[in-house]
């Protein structure tokens, strides 16, 4: 079955670059070529997820909702972050930027030829064993994206930028991808960082590489639904996901700071972060400043973000400065 | 958080290690294949035409060559410099060395005293004592150097640079730089004709070969090909006709080196890429970079026998037998002889 799906995928992938790079070679991008494969890959990815998304995750939500809304209109603007990301626009503009750094970081790693060994170089037992391996990494690159999730609540320039995903009092499957800009591209960089140290390489397994995208859009969905009391515990949810994004309350002022994990709630298990109570709660943020995202676009979301990054860093050096020196 | 996008760098992490198939078993009718956007290479049985089993090997490998004794095959990783000693019938893995730079092109010179690689990505060439791969000298040259060939005296290299157009000659006794020449859009293969006074290069950002003077350091000829014309390849048992993968238009052009003409086009869809022949010499075995499967194209027919299904971007491709591509040494002199005999 994998390898029926490898096959498709990669036939796929093969007619459709040969559309594409003869028009590559006529507008002379040559240099471009070989990320050319990448770059279409990503967006017939997301193509297939906004699919799913349409045909399983947005019926769900009408049949099954969490919360039951008078209208949607707050979700229109996610709707809106999910087309610019999966049909790669913020992707290709955040790879351009940061393609100068990219190329210094390759050149560096190349420099000094970067020779960290691999988890099955460390475990040659894994070696024959590819889906216990898969497992390894996918649990990894969770665990490095659980740390970023910590330092995005837990740093306040950070969570100036982070608080634009969670402002979104409709969580909905479309909110996975309601980020600031800024937020996406820092990430993209820590990323980077990562993927040298872990090592990274694109695979084929593009049905894995679905599902683990799909979990995250999937945990979003404004839905009852979930995997229940076991599996919930082996991966994320709507539930799980949505006591993360639910509205701080004078009671339990830090409830979103729980449940901090992508795919693998593990993570938040061992770190004593995970919060099962099955309580239904609001969404949103208890600070009128984000809050007032709602009702804002695209534009306006992004100004709003960068005005609060302003605001934080400004904050930090003012407490900085008013701080007693040591000496005294 | 922004999921989507690290969850597909995770998922492809991990995939790294998937299929890494079946024990370890001699079989001499084999093609191996480095998949150039993994850390693995395949070995593929050309009966079955199956892929056999998936060995993990540095990252990013894209060519190979055959030690001037022809015992034993070099793989080379170009993110984490390293090169993998092969057995070249096994596969197996005989030694690793380390710190080789950047080797994105390799080869050893005809003499077997050098071996020589083109760091791509860092702009720069290294000469290396052959025998105990002690680096000799770095030179830069700016930017992409690509593809090398050696001339048959080995006393130059010559490069095609990429990213600037053109083609260099290091002068492997002085151990310089000694000219570069503009030849057109995005250089690749490169080639020196049988009588030493000519190469062939294939320009990728457009749709030919051309063909250079050594004598007076000028393109005298223009052949056209086909978009993306790229990588070149001596028939089997044949000094006057090669090869050149046309990776844009998704064929290959027989060229005749005395009449400077194109005389065949076989289809070969993918991004055809990199080629070696099968010990008749009969098959040539494509890598299709853009579909992730090598292909079989008999060539006196110019049918497609078949595909086989690899990693991702399959690039550098080796078939142990006396036609391969990969054999740093020229050919018997004898053969040179005749060559030079039926030319008069
Ligand atoms: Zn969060």
């Amino acid at each position: 079955m994998l390898e029926s799906l490898t096959n498709l995928w990669a036939d796929l992938q093969g007619r459709l670059l040969e559309i594409v790079q003869p028009l590559i070679h006529r507008f002379g991008l040559t240099e471009f070529y070989d990320d050319v494969p990448a770059g279409l890959e990503t967006l017939t990815l997301g193509i297939l997820q906004i699919a799913v998304i349409l045909l399983i995750f947005r019926p769900l939500e009408s049949l099954a909702p969490a919360q039951r809304w008078e209208n949607r209109k707050l979700v229109r603007v996610d709707v809106v972050y999910t087309l610019l990301n999966k049909l790669g626009i913020i992707p290709l503009a955040i790879f351009l930027i940061l393609l100068p750094l990219n190329d210094e970081l390759m050149e560096f790693t190349r420099t000094v030829g970067f020779v960290l060994p691999t988890v099955e170089q460390i475990i040659p037992w894994l070696r024959d064993k590819p889906l216990l391996l898969f497992l390894v990494y996918f649990l990894l690159y969770d665990l490095a994206g659980y740390i970023w999730h910590r330092a995005q609540h837990g740093l306040p320039w950070l969570w100036a930028l982070h608080s634009l995903h969670h402002s979104q009092r409709q969580v909905s499957t479309w909110t996975d991808d309601r980020n600031h800009v800024l937020d996406d591209l820092l990430f993209d960089i820590y990323l980077a960082i990562v993927a040298i140290l872990i090592g990274v390489q694109p695979g084929q397994f593009v049905a894995i590489l679905l599902l683990g995208r799909l979990i995250e859009a999937f945990s979003h969905v404004n839905t009852r639904f979930g995997f229940g009391r076991v599996l919930d515990k082996v991966l994320v949810d709507p539930m799980f996901h949505r006591t993360h994004h639910a509205l701080a309350n004078p009671a339990e002022p830090h409830i979103h700071d729980t449940n901090f994990s992508a795919v693998f709630p593990i993570w938040d298990i061992i770190f004593r972060t995970a919060h099962y109570d099955y309580k239904q709660r609001d969404s949103g943020v208890d600070d009128p400043v984000a809050d007032a995202d709602n009702g804002k676009g695209f534009i306006g979301q992004q100004i709003a973000g960068l005005v609060r990054l302003g605001r934080a860093i400004a904050r930090s050096f003012s407490s900085r400065s008013a701080r007693p020196t040591p000496a005294e | 958080m922004s999921c989507a996008r690290w969850a597909s760098l995770v998922a492809g992490a991990l995939t790294s290690a998937a299929l890494f198939a079946m024990p370890v078993q001699a079989l001499p009718e084999t093609a191996i294949v480095l998949n150039s956007d993994e850390a693995s290479m395949s070995v593929v049985d050309r009966q079955s035409m199956t892929e056999i089993e998936r060995i993990p090997v540095g990252r990013e490998p894209h060519h190979l060559i055959l030690t001037p004794d022809g015992k034993d095959l070099v793989v080379a990783s170009t993110v984490t410099n390293e090169l993998l000693f092969l057995d070249p019938v096994t596969a197996r893995e005989r030694k690793r060395v380390r710190n080789i730079v950047d080797p994105y092109q390799l080869g050893y010179s005809p003499d077997g005293k050098w071996f020589v690689t083109a760091a791509y990505r860092l702009n720069h060439v290294d000469i290396y004592e052959a025998k105990d791969l002690r680096l000799v000298k770095r030179l830069p040259l700016h930017s992409l150097p690509s593809h090398l060939t050696f001339s048959a005296d080995s006393n130059f290299v010559y490069f095609t640079v990429q990213g600037s157009n053109q083609v260099a000659a290091l002068d492997l006794v002085k151990q310089e730089i000694v000219w570069t020449i503009d030849v057109g859009e995005a250089p690749a293969g490169i080639h020196v004709f049988p009588d030493q006074k000519r190469l062939l290069v294939g320009l990728t950002g457009e749709d030919a070969a051309v063909v250079v003077d050594l004598a007076t350091r000028g393109v005298s000829k223009r052949i056209v090909t086909g978009k993306g014309a790229h990588n070149i390849f001596k028939m089997p048992a044949d000094d006057k006709r090669v090869l050149i993968t046309n990776r844009v238009e998704g064929s290959m052009s027989i060229i005749d080196l005395e009449k400077l003409e194109v005389v065949d086009t076989i289809k070969v869809a993918g991004g055809p890429d990199d080629v070696d022949f099968s010990p008749d010499g009969k098959i040539a075995w494509v890598t299709q970079r853009w579909r992730r499967r090598v292909a079989a194209v008999e060539l006196s027919t110019r049918r497609i026998l078949g595909t086989v299904l690899v990693g991702r971007s399959p690039h550098g491709i080796y078939i142990n037998g006396p036609h391969t591509v990969s054999r740093s040494v020229l050919p018997p002199p004898e053969r040179s002889d005749a060559t030079a005999a039926t030319k008069r």
